[in-house]
């Protein structure tokens, strides 16, 4: 990481104790395309808005939900590229965490390792902060579903149900009013839907948007295919 | 020092609306600098690429002068922006897809030579001691198992599969017109792709051209090599859209 020549932080102190580059990294995710997450009793569901600029682009190869391992998935929002340097990192500390141990890397770890690369950047030299805030879906080491939300400055937090980027606060809003502590996943997916829906610009569609599940049954992370987001589209219509 | 936020116009930290001004000047500097328009356009079993070719001088060896590359016998790219910055990363691209051969023992396929050349952008827009390089790739290949495939590559390290694109100064005019053709691309002939890339660089820069004023290249089916076309090659397509135009 960071072999440039400067040899000093750029993300320092203002007077007022404040990390400026930090905040404005949280406006670059603010900026960026909504996001949600919903923790159900029996699995997680990240979801997000996949609008791309133009209709040149062919969407079906683009993905912006990715899984890490075997169990656990990401989503963002904000800076398209350093997202995927975060990935990368994630997927490789995964798979050195699987040599070592045989087993999949329990989410909890992963998102403290990744929060943790975040959070170098926030304070070695010559780099600066990542412009995404990640919300990471997978099932504990003891099979609990969980949802992570880890932001540019390395602080994480789990989450019952949230949202980042645009319109967030809207959005966390309309979750807060929906969400029941024993929802089940397939209620947690049709509100994810109508939470997305809600700040949507324009028509929502299985091209236009990203699901990502991980059920506590088997304990796997997939991503929706169009067609199985289009049935859960009209059921929610 | 840098920790005054008027620096985040000098090297990649954030601004205090969150966004990068190294890179939104590195765009600038890539779509403008060259004066020149790009379009590549992707097919049913082959892709095409096409940019104005425009001499500085007389003196100049015409063949020198080509934003037209190819990184491995399949893949070419089309480099629009400052050109020294377009050779060094054309160099760059170059050395991964040989080292991903050597490595692994077949050839790259295209979309993992463009998030690999998009990961190296990114690269410049995270640490101070470099800036972004002002180069936009259009990264053409057919796939083994994908089909053709077209990539634009910024500079920002953002990578996106396209049916078609443009890059340079007429980008937005050049993407309307794809736009409107996009539903047809999927069943486009080799021949169909290369006048569609041809007929949209002319109706963007609004002037009929000759053989010689543009350069075109693509590749065509999974076993294809990615080559420039000649001159003649060139004078036969433009042909063939005049006589389907008066037709």
């Amino acid at each position: 990481m960071g072999d440039s020549a400067y040899s000093f932080s750029l993300t320092t102190f203002s007077r007022t104790g404040k990390l400026l580059q930090i905040e404005y990294a949280l406006n670059a995710v603010a900026n960026g395309r909504t996001s949600l997450g919903i923790c159900a009793k029996d699995g997680v569901v990240i979801a997000t808005d996949k609008k791309l600029a133009s209709a040149l682009v062919d969407v079906d190869s683009v993905n912006k939900v990715e899984a890490v391992n075997k169990s656990c998935g990401f989503v963002y929002s904000g800076v398209g590229p350093d997202y995927r340097v975060l990935v990368r990192k994630a997927r490789k500390s995964a798979q050195s965490y699987f040599r070592m141990y045989r087993e999949d890397q329990p989410v909890s770890q992963l998102v403290k390792q990744t929060a943790s690369v975040m959070q170098e950047y926030t304070q070695s030299g010559g780099v600066r902060p990542f412009g995404v805030s990640l919300l990471v879906a997978g099932c504990d080491g003891d099979g609990t579903p969980r949802l992570y939300q880890v932001d540019p400055s390395g602080a994480y937090f789990g989450w019952k149900a949230t949202a980042i980027g645009k319109n967030y606060v809207n959005a966390k809003n309309f979750l807060e009013k929906r969400y029941q502590e024993d929802m089940e996943l397939e209620d947690a997916i049709h509100t994810a839907l109508l939470t997305l829906r809600e700040g949507f610009e324009g028509e929502m569609n299985a091209n236009n948007i990203e699901l990502g599940v991980v059920r506590k049954s088997d304990g796997e992370f997939r991503l929706l295919t169009p067609e199985q987001v289009q049935d859960y589209l009209d059921e929610a219509n | 020092m840098s920790r005054d936020s008027n620096y985040d116009h000098h090297i990649s930290i954030f601004s205090p609306q969150g966004r990068l001004y190294q890179i939104e000047y590195a765009h600038k500097a890539a779509s403008s600098a060259s004066g020149l328009t790009s379009v590549a356009v992707r097919g049913a079993n082959s892709c095409a690429v096409v940019t104005q070719k425009k001499i500085p001088d007389r003196l100049m060896d015409p063949s020198s002068v080509t934003h037209i590359f190819k990184i491995t016998e399949k893949i070419g790219a089309l480099v629009t922006g400052i050109y020294p910055d377009c050779k060094s990363a054309v160099q760059r691209a170059r050395y991964e897809a040989a080292d991903f051969t050597f490595k692994y023992g077949y050839s790259i396929p295209v979309h993992v030579l463009a998030r690999r050349i998009a990961d190296i952008a990114q690269v410049n827009t995270q640490s101070a001691g470099s800036r972004p390089l002002a180069a936009v790739f259009l990264l053409v290949g057919v796939d083994d198992e994908k089909g053709p495939q077209v990539f634009k590559v910024d500079c920002a390290g953002h990578y996106l599969p396209f049916f078609a694109t443009a890059s340079g100064v007429k980008e937005q005019e050049a993407a309307n017109f794809l736009e409107k053709r996009v539903d047809n691309m999927k069943e486009y002939t080799t021949d169909e792709t290369v006048r569609c890339a041809i007929m949209c660089l002319g109706s963007v820069l609004g002037s009929d051209f000759r053989g010689s004023e543009i350069e075109v290249a693509c590749v065509e089916g999974k076993n294809g090599k990615f080559h420039a076309l000649t001159e003649e090659e060139i004078d036969n397509h433009l042909n063939a859209i005049a006589d389907d135009a008066d037709a």
